[in-house]
Parts: C-alpha cells; structure tokens; sequence
C-alpha cells in the first residue's frame, strides 16, 4: 500500500499535466471550429449593408462586422475555458481519488481535501507569479545589467552624471513629482473634508456630492479633454479675420476670466512651470470625491454621544469639528492620504496626454515612457533605462507598502477566527 | 443662521466649479465646427458675434446682369443640415487692393469691416447689404461676374445641433471601432479576475493549507506594486509566447503561402491577462474580507449535509457574495475602461483595435482644431461608465469603504 504523501503527489500531477495539455487544445480547437461564424457576421453586414444602403465601402463593413464576431467567440470561449478548468480540475481530483481509494471514504476524503485548496487558489498564484511577481523582479534584474547582459549600475547614471541621458529630466520630474505629492493630496483632503462637512449641512448636500462624485468614473484623459474646454487658449481667427479689426474670442474660459487677449495663444497648462498646477488640478478635480466620499461616511460613524457631550459643554461648530470629530476620524484621513499618495505617483495620463512629454511637466511614470519611446539617441540601452526608473517610482511606493502590510495584518488579527 | 448661509454659498461656488467643466463638453459637443473654433462655449447660450464664410452665387450662375440680389442667410444656410444660421448681420470683412497714395503706380491690400448699408466695391460693382441679410450687387453695364467668398459677420442667435455625433459615430471609423475594442477589453478582463479571485478568496478564508496566512499577505501586498514595474519582462514574455506560436503555426499549416504566419505580441489575450493579474490582488482582499465574515454555522452545516468544498462555494457562498463581487466588478469595470498605460504598453496598437482612451489620447492631436468633433468622442467615451457608476454606486462606495475606512 502506498502512502497517502505519495498518492497525493502523484494525483496533482495528474491533474497539472491532464489541465495543461487539454485547456489549450480546448481552446485553439474550439477557436478553430467556429471560424465560420466571423464569416456570417461579415455577410450579415453585408446584407445590412445592402438592406440600408450604408455609404462606405462594403470591404470596412465586412471588416467591422468580422471583427464583432470574432470578438464574441473570443470572449466567449476565454470565460468558457476558465470557468472549464475548475470544473474538469475538481472532477479529475474526485475521480483519482475515487480509483485511488475506494475502499475507504476517510482516506478518500483526505486525499480531495488535501489537492482541493490548490486547485482553488492555484489560477490566482500563478497569474500573480507570471505577471506581477516575476516580472517586477525581472525588472530589478534588467536594470542592473546592460544591453550585452553584464552587470552594471550604469543605468542608473542619471542619477548624478551630468552628461548622462536623463538626468535633466530625473530631476524635472523629481521636482514635478513633489509637487504633485504635496499639493494633490493636501487639496482632495481639505476640499473632500469641506464638501464632507458642508453637504451634511444643507438639504441640498446629496445632489452636490453626486456631482462631485461622477469624475471618479472619467479616464484621465477625458477629463483632460473636458478640461482643455477651459485652459485652451486663444480661439483660432474666423477665415482670415485680423486681430483688431474684426472681433475675436478667446475659447478657454478660464483665460477669459482671466482677462487674457486672444492672440496670447498658450494653453495656461504648457505655461512653464506654472502648467505643472493646472494639470494638478485635474487630478483634483477627479479624486476629490473619493476623499469625500470616505470622509462623509467616517463622520457619520463618529459616535454621537462624543459630539453630544462635546455641545453641552458649549462647543461651537469650529471647534466641534476640529477637537471632536476630526480626531476620532484621523486614522482615515491618514489612510486616504495614502491611497491618493500612491495614485499621484503612478498619474501618467494627464501629463501625457495634455503635455506631449514636455520635459517641464515630466512625472516619473510619463518619464518612463518618453525613454521607451522617444529617446531614440539611447541607443540598445532604452529598454535597461526603462527598468531602472520603474525602479525608482517603486522605491517611492515602498513606505506606502510597508504601511499597508501593517495594516492588513493587524486587520486579519482581528478577523482572526 | 450665518454659518448657514455660509455652507450654502460655499458649497454652491464648489458645485459650480465641479460641474462648468461638464456644461463645457457638453455644450461644445453640440456646436459647429465654426462655433466651437471662433468662440468660448459660455457664448453658446446668448446671440454671439461670429464669422461665417459665404460665397455670393454658385458658380455654374454665369448670365449677365447688371443687378444681382440676393440674401446672405440663404446662401449661408443653403448646404447647411445642422446648424441653420439666423439673426443679425453686422459687418462684412472687406479686403481689396486700392492704389497706394504713398507709393504711386503700387496698390495696396486693405482690409475693413464695412457696416450694414455702407457700398463697397467688388469686382467692379456696387455691394450693399442690409441687417437682415439682403443684398444687393449692382454693375454699371451688364456683365457675369465671378461669385466672391466674402467674411461675413453675424449676430446669431443661439443654435445646438448634433452633427458632431453623427460624423463620430457614422462617418469616422474610428470611434466605433474603439466601442468595440474597449468592450472586447473590458468583459473577459473584468469576468475572469473575478471569477479566479472568489475562488481563492474562499481558499484563503475557509480551507486549510499550509503557508495559506503568508500566500495571503504577499498576494495583497502586490497590490500597491506599480504596474509600470512589470511591462517591460511582461511584451518580453509574450513576444516570446508570439514567435512560439509563429513556429507551431509555420509548421503545422501552410499558412506561408497566404502570409498569415505572424501571431502579434500585442494582443486582446494578452491585454486580459495582464489586467488579471493586476486586478487580482485587490479582487482577492476584498472578496476574502468579505467571506470570512460569512456566518460560519451556515457553511459547517452545509458540510454536515455532505457537501464538498466546491458545492458549499457554488451554492452557499457565491449567492452570498453577490454585493462583494459587484463592488469589485465595478471596480474593475472603470479601471480597465479607463485604463490608458496598460492599454498602451501591452494592448495592440493598430487604429482599428485601439481602445477608447488611447484613440481619445490621439484625438487630442489630431482634432486640435475640430473641438467640437473631439468632445462629442470625449462624451461617447464617458457615456458607459457613468451609466455603470450611477446605477451601481452604492456597491462602488461599499468597495471603496471595506478597502479604507477601518473594519469595513
């Protein structure tokens, strides 16, 4: 009689090989066998198409309509092999167990407990494994090598040669970066507690906190576009007209206010220097409500005898909310802080987007993609750069994570059960 | 009762600032093209001053005459679906040459704005034009003249149309393309998370397993690993992944002959994946939160009646979950739609399959011009998650409470 280790061992092979092999022949034959349905979609564009009488050419409607269909069967059979491993993982388990050990249900029993729990949590690890663990580490790796594969820690040169490529730019963004750590958290946190505060003040307050919530739900890039709305300058002269003579308006509203002239063009964001704000402002303008959100609920969870107390004793509101009430919330304002922290170091959009990689307005992560993309003088080493300052944005990241373990696990202490 | 007036005055100036940016999109992506390039969008809603181009008569017209009327308006509204321009006619920009009195035997270009009623010379004739748009173009002998694109200047009343979306939608291939690929993203990124996240999160919660309190620390402390760390080992991995399947496909099929051989690196698959895997660590923090506080006599009992692990999951625990998986779909849902790095590192990069940020992205540049083109595509963008947002917003705040504010 084998041993039960054995059984065990030999039995989640068999389960590894028989899911390895059969998932993706599933899916390469499922994805093969129904081929012909990109082609009906096709005809039945082309069929709309002729029903309608569409204006464009009959080859981007077949093109589109294959495309639809191509992507529902892919979509269908990802979700269909996923949910298919699960199944077949679990039946194979309780079948081997099955022929291993079938005189006795305890050991039977045993064997399936023991595999079971790696069945469930083994898609997570390995997804996890292969496209975040071992891919960060890989990252560390290439940026202490260079393009030829020997060690170095040339890549990091930005950091205090001269001549080295980047290191105008590292200390742009490092300035850039700071701001944006500094300014974007403290206002979403002063605004978020005021809107907080004043919305549970008027009978009005649940309308404004809907609006001010709706950003979180806006990419950054759309709320670029709604912003350049109002930072854009200058409005493009109807055909031909001369500044002076015939009227002209300036389309940015905020340059309006501000009383600038049509012919002083500039978006206020690519000002020098200066533009770095208004991008901060979009991010404002979009995390803000989450800050709210959490304050408005942490607030209401402040115990009402505290603020009871706190009015009999002749509290007045100022003073109620800065010695009763934000004391007691204080933890989640320390939380929320660092929430905000990590999502202003990773903010790539914005600047992207409104800036084209102006070395003014440069953040790490924008930094990042302009030495993958746009430093073609970089020669083989792009690729190492890149990785040396991912780097440098996760060391940046590290306080925030060492906060946050803590925190789970004092948290799974006292869920402990 | 002061303070009072204050909160109020306060919070309104705040809810102002937070919505004009929305009356902006909005409003500009309801304009014209000439509207929404010549003027702010706050003039939108009063009669505005603006150019318009109009030519006097089309140009086949060419009978002599010595007297041509007409009306500015018409000519303007003629090929004009959208927009029907109306109001007040104020000036008309005059350009010419006239001889220099400084220099003679030269001419000089002079350009002003002649008002309503006043003649000016064009092509030799008489132009007069009234406030209401009529005009009037007379020639001391009979002749045919050429039509004359003249810069006209209206007070116009106000007028919303939606053109902008019909040409995003219906005559540019790119926005619906976009939709597309986006939804392609956003379904199986968002299903399979989920799905591999509860069944770990039960794992994590309710089975025995060795290190299973460690695993469960590391996989929540990859949640603040920035992604950017991972992109560059990830294109490796699944160039290599690509070129395999290249070989296997070259030596399989005859797929030579008909150049089909090359799979891409970038691709939807691998853009699921990578958002699986990024998602994953807070799927599985919030799902595990949430089912280890399942009642445990409900689950104990379901395993006195003979149920299996995977029978209690299924059948006790995912009905149960249902506020727990919905908050972090949505989740997920806003962040993949609206995920432009991701998206651009590993997604693929063909203007067809593009997803919505990175065409919004591009649209920025290339439509730097056509604002009101560009707004209408910034609208269609946010139309879906902020449907999904309103409609699911209580599950949004539960989300964002369990993962903040203490206990959750």
């Amino acid at each position: 009689m084998r041993s039960l280790q054995s059984i065990i061992f030999s039995n989640s092979l068999a389960i590894v090989l028989t899911i390895v092999c059969v998932l993706p022949i599933t899916a390469v034959f499922i994805l093969s066998l129904t081929a012909p349905i990109d082609d009906a979609f096709a005809d039945f564009g082309l069929w709309l198409h002729k029903k309608y009488s569409w204006s464009e050419v009959t080859f981007v409607t077949e093109l589109r309509f294959a495309k639809v269909g191509f992507a529902l069967r892919a979509v269908l059979i990802a979700l269909f092999i996923s949910f298919l491993y699960y199944w077949i993982a679990n039946w194979l388990n309780f079948g081997l167990a099955n022929v291993r050990s079938s005189k006795s249900i305890g050991k039977r029993s045993l064997i399936v407990e023991a595999i079971q729990p790696w069945i469930f949590v083994g898609p997570a690890l390995i997804l996890l494994l292969l496209f975040l663990l071992i891919p960060a580490l890989t990252t560390l790796k290439i940026s202490f090598t260079e393009p030829g594969g020997s060690a170095s820690i040339n890549n990091y040169s930005f950091l205090w040669d001269r001549n080295a490529l980047g290191y105008i730019q590292f200390r742009l963004a490092m300035r850039n970066s700071l701001m944006w750590l500094i300014l974007v958290p403290s206002l979403c946190i002063v605004l978020g507690l005021l809107i907080a505060v004043l919305a549970d003040a008027v009978s009005w307050g649940v309308i404004a906190k809907t609006f001010i919530f709706i950003p979180l739900a806006i990419s950054f890039v759309g709320a670029s576009v709604i912003w350049r709305n109002i930072f854009a300058g200058g409005g493009i002269e109807p055909q031909e007209a001369i500044n002076g003579v015939t009227p002209s308006y300036q389309i940015g509203l905020l340059k309006a206010i501000l009383g600038h002239t049509p012919e002083y063009n500039e978006p206020l964001y690519n000002l020098k220097f200066w533009g770095n704000f208004y991008l901060m402002w979009i991010m404002v303008w979009i995390k803000s409500g989450f800050a709210m959100v959490i304050f408005s609920a942490a607030l209401r969870g402040v115990p009402q005898e505290t603020v009871e107390a706190a009015i009999i004793d002749g509290a007045n509101p100022r003073q109620l909310f800065f010695r009763v009430k934000l004391p007691q919330i204080f933890s989640t304002v320390v939380v929320v802080w660092t929430y905000l922290v990590t999502d202003v170091l990773k903010v790539f959009d914005i600047p992207y987007a409104l800036s084209a990689n102006d070395d003014d307005k440069l953040l790490l992560a924008t930094m990042m993609e302009a030495a993958m993309n746009t430093w073609s003088i970089g020669g083989s080493n792009v690729d190492n750069l890149f990785a040396a300052i991912a780097i440098m944005l996760m060391l940046t990241v590290i306080p925030h994570m060492i906060f946050l373990g803590w925190r789970i696990r004092r948290e799974q202490k006292q869920l402990e059960h | 009762m002061y303070n009072r007036f204050f909160s109020h005055i306060i919070l309104a100036a705040i809810l102002i600032i937070w919505v004009v940016p929305f009356v902006a999109l909005i409003t500009t992506s309801f304009r014209s093209e000439v509207a929404s390039k010549t003027s702010g969008f706050w003039t939108a809603f009063t009669p505005t001053e603006l150019g318009h181009r109009f030519s006097t008569h089309d140009k086949g017209q060419q009978i002599k005459i010595i007297e041509m009327r007409g009306n500015i308006f018409k000519r303007i509204n003629e090929n004009e679906e959208w927009f029907t321009i109306s109001g007040e006619i104020k000036s008309i920009l005059f350009k010419a040459r006239v001889p220099d009195s400084d220099k003679p035997g030269k001419t000089k270009l002079i350009r002003k704005l002649v008002p309503a009623g006043e003649i000016m010379n064009v092509r030799g004739g008489d132009f007069v034009f009234q406030a209401n748009g009529d005009f009037v173009w007379s020639f001391p002998e009979a002749i045919a003249p050429k039509p004359k694109n003249l810069d006209v200047f209206i007070k116009q009343d106000p007028v919303f149309g939606a053109e902008a979306y019909f040409e995003v939608l219906l005559d540019n291939k790119d926005v619906p393309n976009a939709l597309i690929s986006s939804f392609i993203v956003v379904v199986p990124a968002t299903i399979i998370p989920i799905t591999v996240a509860a069944f770990a999160a039960y794992a994590f919660s309710w089975m025995r397993f060795p290190g299973r309190d460690w695993l469960f620390i590391i996989v929540v402390s990859l949640m603040v690993v920035p992604t950017q760390l991972a992109f560059l080992p990830i294109l490796q991995g699944l160039n290599g992944l690509a070129s395999w399947a290249t070989a296997l496909k070259q030596w399989t099929t005859d797929c030579e002959l008909t150049n089909t051989c090359a799979f891409p690196t970038k691709s939807f698959a691998g853009l699921w994946l990578t958002h699986t895997g990024f998602g994953l660590p807070l799927a599985i923090f919030l799902l595990r939160n949430y089912i280890v506080g399942l009642p445990r006599e409900l689950l104990e009992s379901a395993k006195i009646d003979g149920a299996n692990h995977m029978q209690i999951f299924v059948k006790v625990v995912l009905p149960l979950s249902v506020p727990a998986l919905a908050s972090f779909s949505i989740f997920q849902f806003l962040w993949i739609w609206n995920d432009l790095l991701v998206a651009m590192f590993i997604g693929p990069s063909a203007n067809d399959d593009v997803v919505f940020p990175i065409l919004l992205e591009r649209q920025l540049g290339t439509f730097g011009d056509q604002l009101h083109l560009l707004n209408a595509s910034a609208v269609i963008s946010m139309v879906v998650p902020v449907i999904v947002f309103l409609a699911m917003q209580k599950y949004f705040i539960r989300g964002l409470l369990a993962g903040s504010v203490k206990g959750g």
